[in-house]
């Protein structure tokens, strides 16, 4: 499904920084992968490349066989089987709930009014917040929002969804009703990339984590095997720390 | 709307009663103080000759054209109808509300009066009262569609459209308007012209060099406010709807755009009440709009303090107008 070979990404701003080093990861269809490490190793940049909001300076990302790092390629097609949530929601505050499923299907899915409103009701209905679909985001709380937001992505049909820290923005009581959504989906066969610091949520659902320190991956194993044993010493230091 | 309330003790009835009236004792001593200046140097106040610069009746002298009998009077709605019968010709005039001077039967001559008839025209600063409406109204629309085109091309990732938009907004910027508006009129106008008619053809006239060089200037710092607009609106929501499938100008269209609306129209209004104030600056190019009416009017009228004051106040309308509408629209638009 994804295929990341020699990954690099640089900013230049502020300063130099050397973001990710020399990546490679395979995503296979209806994977769950958890995405897991100390804060600024790189796993944000990691899957924002993924969809190309960040632009590596070398290596080669290939989606659903599609180079999405080749001149040729049309992102915004590749974008449309991409979703992603992200932590801050970004629900499209002008719109009501059911204008922010519908925009990105009728613009770039060209459905109708009626089908697209069709789908995005079934979906509300799905995330449990079909009674709200006439509200404005911010009438709504983090966990409501957050669920608008991962049944906007869904509303496209798409093929991998990427979450970067979903619940990381939520009161505690709000993050449950987030992850439920998020294991249903993952029951569901969807492929998933996850950032998350929910270790509950990497040991119940993940089929293999993947743990990042300074741009480098790791670490990479089953969750049985990374949360019991993990080989090297960096990662059992950030165990023990957020355990 | 008081910034740092709360902070103090709160103040009684009477502090505010005291202030309030104060304030209204500035106000009308104020007037006083103008009006009993106005009196040592002997000015005398005619507010009653005002109207007549808005809106004055005069009597027109219908006469006739050719030599005869005039052998019908008639009225039908309101309308004098005269009819005059020469050897071999008729002639028939109408008066809106006329007034017959002579009767059937009655022989005229060639310029004879037959009848008159009052009829009512704008005056002076009704006439520049519009023409002013019409020009900011036109520069306005303008410089909307302007400042905005350049303010995309202000933050476009294209060094062609990105340095022009700079270029652009800093030139105008760096210059007085009146020096641009003599720019437009004497250079551009003059080259313009000479071009055009040595084609054969119509001269451009003046207003338009005007409507254009409002345009432009406001259109530059449209420019800016659309841009901060833009900016303003929170990173991620780019991210949002580019993540979904939308290329930049669907996402501009519909995402960013409406949302930057909203914060750029307190900014706007103020660059619209501007435009308004600054086109009074136009008269110097001989357009004749409220300011230059105001002082031709002046000059042949003596009245100087009247009409000065309801040029201000006219002016004052406007604005105030055109802010109220904005702060609805602003209202309209959450
Ligand atoms: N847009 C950017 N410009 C410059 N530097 C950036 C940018 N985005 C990220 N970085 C830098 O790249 C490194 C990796 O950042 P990244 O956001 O990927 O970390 P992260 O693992 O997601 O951390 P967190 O858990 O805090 O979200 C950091 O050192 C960060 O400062
Ligand atoms: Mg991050």
């Amino acid at each position: 499904m994804i295929h990341v070979k020699e990954l690099n990404k640089y900013f230049y701003v502020p300063h130099e920084i050397h973001a990710l080093k020399d990546i490679n990861a395979h995503i296979c269809e209806g994977e769950v992968v958890v995405v897991i490490g100390p804060s600024g190793s790189g796993k944000s940049t990691f899957l924002r490349c993924l969809n190309r909001l960040e632009y590596p300076q070398t290596g080669s990302i290939v989606v659903d066989d599609v180079d999405i790092l080749a001149n040729a390629c049309n992102i915004n097609k590749v974008r449309a089987e991409v979703g992603m949530v992200f932590q801050s929601f970004n629900l499209f505050p002008h719109k009501t709930v059911l204008e922010n499923l519908t925009m990105a299907q009728v613009t770039v899915r060209k459905r109708s009014r009626k089908e697209a409103e069709d789908k995005a009701m079934k979906l509300l209905e799905k995330v449990g917040i079909a009674e709200k679909y006439n509200a404005k985001p911010e009438q709504l709380s983090g966990g409501q929002q957050q669920r608008v937001a991962i049944a906007r992505s869904l509303c496209m049909d798409p093929k991998v969804m990427l979450f970067d820290e979903p619940t990381s923005a939520l009161d505690p009581e709000m993050v449950g009703e987030v992850l439920d959504v998020m294991k249903a989906l993952a029951k569901s066969g969807m492929t998933m990339v996850v950032v998350t610091h929910e270790m509950g949520f990497a040991r119940e659902v993940a089929d293999r984590v993947i743990f990042m320190d300074d741009g480098q991956i790791i670490e990479e194993g089953t969750p049985e095997h990374f949360f019991s044993s993990p080989e090297n010493e960096r990662a059992r230091v950030f165990l023990s720390q957020i355990l | 709307m008081v910034v740092f309330s709360g902070l103090d003790r709160p103040r009684g009835g009477a502090y505010h009663a005291f202030w309030g009236c104060l304030f209204f004792v500035m106000l009308f001593g104020g007037c006083w103080v103008m009006y009993q200046a106005s009196k040592s140097v002997d000015y005398t106040w005619r507010w009653y000759r005002v109207p007549q610069y808005f809106y004055y009746t005069e009597t027109v002298d219908v006469r006739s054209e050719i030599e005869g009998e005039v052998t019908d009077v008639a009225t039908r709605d309101n309308t004098l109808l005269m009819t005059v019968q020469g050897s071999g010709e008729t002639a028939t005039y109408t008066l809106p509300d006329g007034k017959s001077l002579l009767d059937e039967g009655d022989f005229v001559s060639m310029g004879d009066v037959l009848g008159t008839y009052e009829k009512g025209s704008p005056g002076v600063l009704m006439t520049g009262l519009w023409i002013t409406l019409k020009v900011s109204a036109m520069a306005i629309v303008l410089g909307i569609v302007i400042g905005l085109l350049t303010g995309l091309a202000r933050i476009s990732e294209n060094p062609a459209l990105r340095w022009s938009a700079i270029t652009y907004i800093e030139l105008i910027r760096g210059s007085p308007l009146l020096v641009q508006i003599f720019l437009w009129y004497f250079v551009m106008g003059t080259l313009i012209n000479t071009i055009l008619s040595s084609h054969g053809f119509p001269q451009v006239p003046s207003m338009w060099f005007g409507i254009l060089s409002l345009a432009l200037f406001s259109g530059a710092y449209i420019a800016e406010i659309v841009r901060a607009g833009i900016q303003s609106v929170h990173l991620g929501q780019m991210e949002a709807a580019r993540s979904l499938g939308m290329d930049y100008a669907q996402a501009m269209r519909k995402v960013i755009l409406p949302q930057a609306f909203r914060r750029i129209l307190p900014p706007l209004a103020g660059q619209f009440i501007s435009l308004i104030k600054d086109s009074s600056l136009l008269g110097v190019i001989a357009v004749r709009e409220l300011t230059k009416a105001t002082r031709e009017t002046v000059s042949t009228s003596l009245q100087p303090f009247e009409l000065w004051i309801v040029c201000a106040i006219l002016y004052l309308v406007l604005t105030f107008t055109l802010s109220m509408f904005v702060q609805y629209l602003e209202r309209k638009a959450i």
